[in-house]
C-alpha cells in the first residue's frame, strides 16, 4: 500500500495582512501617532474640499446684472460666476474680432490633426511627424492667426506648412495599411520602382507636386488682417509659449553642443550667453527688450510689442535649455564616443546618431519640465503691457459692471493653467516609465 | 626631363598643401572661430552704431552721471532712511536692500515648510502623503505671478480696516494697511547679551570640534549637539537676566486710521513673502524627498546591522549623504527665490526692478545704464553663489579613483 502525501489546502492569509482592513491598519491606522496623522490629514482635506465646493458650487451665484447683485445675494461667502461667464470668451481669444475667431479654432484643430498620428498604432515615423509639427505647423498657424497681405516667401513657407500637414497624414495612413512610408508605396506600387534611386525620384517628386498644389491652394486663399494688438487671452499664452517651446529645443541644442566645443572662442561665447541670460530674472529680460530693442534696431524701424516680448521669451528659454541639454550630454558615457570614433564617425555623425538621442532621452522629464516653466513664465509678459491669460482675468476685477471680482476669474484661470501644466507632466512621467521599462528591472 | 617631370609634382604639392588644410581639423577649427569672432564683433558694432545714432537723435545720454541727481520720488517701503530729495545711488541702495530682504525672509519660510511637506510625502500614512501631494501639485502647476496677484487682491487687499485689525496674537496684527508686529527697543547694556550670544556660539562650534576630533581619536561620544544649544541659550538669557533685561517691546497702536509704532510690512510685501514662500516649498519638498530617497536601502540595513540607534543613523548615515544630493538644488531654488522676487512689480511692492528698472527708468531715461546696473546685481548674485556652490561640490563629491 502506498501513501501518497497530500498536502492539505493553504490557509488563506491571515485577515491582519490582506483585505482592506489589513490595508487600513497599515497605512492609517499603525500606532496611536499615525492615527492622528490620519485624523489631521483627514481634517485639512475634508475643511478645504468643502470650503471650495461650498464657495465654488453650493454658495455660488449663477445669475446676476452686475457684481453688486452677487454681493446682496451671498456677499463673499459664494462665487459669483456671471462676471467671469461675460468674460470667458475674452479671456480665451482676447480682443479678437468676433466674426473671425473660427481662425483661431481652426488653427488649433489643425494642430491636434496633425498630432493625431501620434497616438495611432502601427505609425512608425513618429519621430518625424512630430518634428514636421513642431517645424512646419508655426508657417501654417501664422497665416491662420495673423493674415492680411502675404508675400512670395511667406505664401511659400504656408504652403510648405500645409503640403507639410497633408504629407504627415499620407505617411501615418500609408504605414497603418500597408507597412511602408510614402515614397516606397508610390514607387513600388504605383510606378512600379524597384530600385532606390527612381524611388527616390518618385518622392521627390510626389512631394514637389504636393507643395506646388499647395501654393496653389495657398495664391487662392486670403484671409483680413488682425493685428496683433487684438490677440490676448489663452490664444495669446499659447502662442507665445508654442513660438518659446519651438525654438528653444534646437537653439538649446545648439548652445549645449557650443558650450562643449573645444573651440575656445565658441565654446566661450556659448558660456557667456547662457550664463548671462540664466543669472538674471525673465522680467529684467522683457524689460530690456521692451526699452531697449528700439534704440539697437536702425532708426525709423519699430518692432511690434509681441515680437518683443517673444524674442525676449525666446532667448531665456534656450539658455535654460541649453543647461537642461548639458545635463544629458554630461551623463552619457565616455564609451559611447569612443565607440563612435572607432566607428568612423565624425563629430556630427556622432552627435546626431549616437550621443544627441541618448542625451534627449534620458533628459525627457527635465525638457517638459521646462516647457511648463515656460509655460508658467508667459504670465510675465502682462507685466509689460500684453493682455494674456492672465492679465485678462485681473481685467475683469477692473470692468465697471465686475467692479473688484478677483478671485473668481483667478480661479478659473489656476485651473486652465493647472490642466495644461498637469498634463504635460503626467504625459512626461508616462514617457519616462516606457522609455525606462527596458533600462530598469 | 627634368624640367617636366617637376612642374606637375609643384603643383599636385600646391594643391595638397590647400586640400590639406581644408581638411586638417585644426585649420577648419581656428578658422570658424575667426568667423564667429567676426560676426559677433560685427553684431555688436553694428548695435552699438545704431544705438548710438539713436540716442544721438533723441537727445538721451547713456552715462552714469545722473546718479547723484535727486530723484524726486517717494518709496514706499524702505529699510535705511530715504527721503523723496534723495539720489539716485539711494534708489538703488534700497531696492537692492528690498529685493535681498524679501529673498531672506522668502527662503527662510519656504525652508521650513518645504522641509515639512517633504517629509510628509514620505509619510507611510496614506493620507497624510496624500494631502502633501496635493499641495505640491497644486501649487507647483500654476504661475507663480498668478499667485502672486491672487493673494494680493484676493487676500491681502480684502482685509479689515486698521480699526478692526485681526489680531493673530498679542502685538501681532493683520489688516488691510499691512501686517504690524512688535519691536524690539533695546536699552543701553543690550550690546553684552549680543557679545555672549556671539561668544556662545564660538564655543558651541569649538566643543562640536573637539567632540568629532576625539570621537574620531577614541570612539567615545558625547552630546556635544544637545549641549551647544544649551550654551547658545542659556549663556545670553543669564547675561540678559544679570543685566537686568535690557530690552523694551513697542507696540503698534491704532492713531486715527492707522496703526502706529512697532515694525509693520505693506501687504504687497507679505503676499509676496506668502506667495514665494508656498511656491518654492513645492520645489523644495521634491527636493527633500528625491534626497532622502536617493540613499540605498542597504545603507539602513548596514546601520541596523551595526545596532546603530535611530538618531544616529540618520545623522550619521543617512542625512550625509542625502545633503549630497539635497544642497546643490537647494541653493538653485534659493536663487530662483531671488530672481522670483522681481515679481514684486505687479503689486507695487518696491523692489530693484520695481523701483529702478521701472520708477528710475522712467523718469531718467537712462535706459542703458539702469538696464546694466539691474542685470550686474542679478549676474553678481547669481556667479557668486555658484562660485561657492562649485567649491562645495568638490569638497562633498565622492572620492572615486
Amino acid at each position: 500500500m502506498t501513501v501518497v502525501f497530500e498536502p492539505k489546502p493553504s490557509r488563506p492569509a491571515p485577515s491582519t495582512v490582506v483585505g482592506p482592513a489589513a490595508w487600513l491598519r497599515q497605512n492609517l491606522f499603525k500606532d496611536i501617532p499615525n492615527t492622528l496623522m490620519t485624523i489631521l490629514g483627514l481634517y485639512i482635506a475634508v475643511t478645504v474640499v468643502g470650503w471650495v465646493l461650498n464657495w465654488a458650487v453650493f454658495n455660488a451665484v449663477w445669475e446676476a446684472e452686475n457684481r453688486r447683485a452677487c454681493l446682496d445675494a451671498v456677499g463673499r461667502s459664494g462665487a459669483c460666476w456671471p462676471g467671469v461667464a461675460e468674460w470667458l470668451p475674452n479671456m480665451i481669444y482676447g480682443l479678437y474680432p468676433k466674426d473671425q475667431v473660427w481662425r483661431i479654432n481652426l488653427g488649433f484643430l489643425a494642430l491636434i490633426v496633425w498630432m493625431v498620428p501620434l497616438w495611432l498604432g502601427g505609425v512608425k515615423s513618429k519621430v518625424a511627424i512630430g518634428l514636421s509639427a513642431v517645424m512646419l505647423y508655426p508657417f501654417l498657424a501664422s497665416y491662420f492667426f495673423l493674415g492680411g497681405d502675404k508675400g512670395l516667401v511667406w505664401s511659400a513657407l504656408i504652403a510648405l506648412g500645409l503640403s507639410g500637414l497633408v504629407w504627415a497624414w499620407a505617411t501615418a495612413l500609408c504605414e497603418r495599411a500597408t507597412g511602408l512610408s510614402v515614397g516606397e508605396w508610390l514607387g513600388l506600387k504605383v510606378a512600379g520602382a524597384t530600385d532606390d534611386l527612381k524611388q527616390k525620384r518618385v518622392r521627390q517628386g510626389a512631394m514637389a507636386a504636393l507643395f506646388l498644389a499647395g501654393l496653389g491652394l495657398v495664391s487662392l486663399w486670403s484671409l483680413p488682417e488682425v493685428r496683433t494688438q487684438y490677440w490676448g487671452g489663452l490664444f495669446l499664452t499659447l502662442v507665445i509659449s508654442g513660438i518659446g517651446i519651438t525654438f528653444s529645443l534646437p537653439a538649446g541644442i545648439l548652445l549645449a553642443l557650443g558650450r562643449r566645443s573645444k573651440m575656445p572662442v565658441i565654446s566661450m561665447l556659448s558660456t557667456l550667453f547662457i550664463e548671462l541670460f540664466r543669472s538674471v530674472p525673465l522680467i529684467t529680460i522683457l524689460f530690456m527688450f521692451n526699452t531697449m530693442l528700439p534704440l539697437f534696431l536702425p532708426e525709423g524701424s519699430s518692432v511690434n510689442q509681441l515680437v518683443r516680448a517673444i524674442v525676449a521669451v525666446c532667448l531665456f528659454a534656450a539658455a535654460y535649455m541649453a543647461e537642461v541639454i548639458r545635463g544629458g550630454l554630461q551623463a552619457i558615457p565616455k564609451g559611447q564616443y569612443e565607440a563612435a570614433a572607432s566607428l568612423g564617425l565624425g563629430y556630427w555623425q556622432t552627435t546626431t546618431q549616437v550621443v544627441m538621442p541618448q542625451a534627449l532621452k534620458i533628459m525627457i522629464p527635465t525638457i517638459v519640465g521646462n516647457f511648463i516653466g515656460l509655460f508658467k513664465d508667459t504670465t510675465l509678459v502682462s507685466i509689460i503691457g500684453l493682455f494674456d491669460l492672465m492679465n485678462m482675468a485681473r481685467a475683469v476685477g477692473e470692468d465697471s459692471d465686475w467692479l473688484g471680482l478677483f478671485i473668481e476669474p483667478f480661479f478659473v484661470v489656476s485651473l486652465i493653467y493647472f490642466a495644461f501644466c498637469f498634463a504635460m507632466s503626467s504625459y512626461s512621467m508616462g514617457l519616462e516609465r516606457k522609455l525606462s521599462a527596458g533600462r530598469d528591472r | 626631363m627634368a624640367l617636366t617631370d617637376s612642374r606637375p609634382r609643384t603643383k599636385a604639392a600646391e594643391r595638397s598643401v590647400l586640400a590639406k588644410a581644408f581638411f586638417d581639423a585644426r585649420v577648419r577649427s581656428i578658422v570658424l572661430q575667426i568667423l564667429t569672432l567676426a560676426g559677433v564683433i560685427g553684431f555688436f558694432w553694428w548695435l552699438v552704431h545704431n544705438t548710438i545714432t539713436n540716442l544721438a537723435a533723441r537727445s538721451m545720454s547713456a552715462g552714469f552721471d545722473f546718479l547723484d541727481v535727486s530723484a524726486g520720488f517717494g518709496i514706499g517701503f524702505t529699510l535705511i532712511p530715504y527721503a523723496e530729495g534723495d539720489t539716485y545711488l539711494r534708489v538703488f541702495t534700497v531696492g537692492i536692500l528690498n529685493t535681498l530682504l524679501v529673498a531672506a525672509v522668502s527662503i527662510v519660510f519656504a525652508t521650513i515648510l518645504g522641509l515639512l511637506v517633504g517629509l510628509a510625502r514620505l509619510s507611510t500614512n496614506w493620507i497624510i502623503a496624500g494631502v502633501a501631494r496635493a499641495y505640491v501639485e497644486l501649487l507647483r502647476n500654476t504661475p507663480l505671478l498668478l499667485q502672486i496677484i491672487a493673494w494680493y487682491f484676493g487676500v491681502f487687499n480684502l482685509l479689515p480696516r486698521p480699526r478692526d485689525s485681526l489680531v493673530l496674537a498679542e502685538g501681532f496684527m493683520l489688516n488691510n494697511r499691512g501686517f504690524y508686529m512688535l519691536g524690539p527697543l533695546p536699552q543701553d547694556g543690550f550690546g553684552m547679551v549680543v557679545a555672549a550670544f556671539a561668544l556662545a556660539l564660538v564655543g558651541a562650534i569649538t566643543l562640536y570640534k573637539w567632540e568629532e576630533a576625539r570621537r574620531d581619536r577614541t570612539g567615545k561620544a558625547f552630546p556635544a549637539i544637545s549641549s551647544g544649544i544649551g550654551i547658545v541659550i542659556l549663556v545670553p538669557l543669564i547675561v540678559f537676566l544679570a543685566a537686568g533685561s535690557p530690552l523694551d517691546w513697542e507696540m503698534p497702536v491704532l492713531q486715527g486710521f492707522n496703526l502706529v509704532g512697532g515694525i509693520s510690512v505693506p501687504p504687497s510685501f507679505c503676499a509676496l513673502i506668502v506667495a514665494l514662500s508656498a511656491y518654492t516649498s513645492c520645489f523644495i519638498a521634491e527636493i527633500v524627498r528625491a534626497g532622502i530617497q536617493s540613499v540605498g536601502k542597504g545603507q539602513l540595513e548596514a546601520a541596523g546591522a551595526l545596532n546603530l540607534p535611530a538618531n544616529w543613523t540618520l545623522r550619521r548615515v543617512v542625512l550625509p549623504q542625502a545633503m549630497r544630493v539635497i544642497i546643490p538644488p537647494l541653493i538653485s531654488q534659493y536663487l530662483n527665490v531671488t530672481k522670483n522676487s522681481s515679481l514684486a512689480i505687479a503689486i507695487g511692492f518696491p523692489d530693484l526692478v520695481s523701483v529702478w528698472m521701472n520708477t528710475s527708468l522712467n523718469q531718467s531715461g537712462r535706459a542703458i545704464p539702469i538696464v546694466a546696473m539691474t542685470m550686474a546685481f542679478y549676474c553678481i548674485v547669481s556667479l557668486s553663489v555658484s562660485l561657492v556652490m562649485n567649491r562645495y561640490n568638490r569638497s562633498v563629491q565622492l572620492k572615486e579613483r
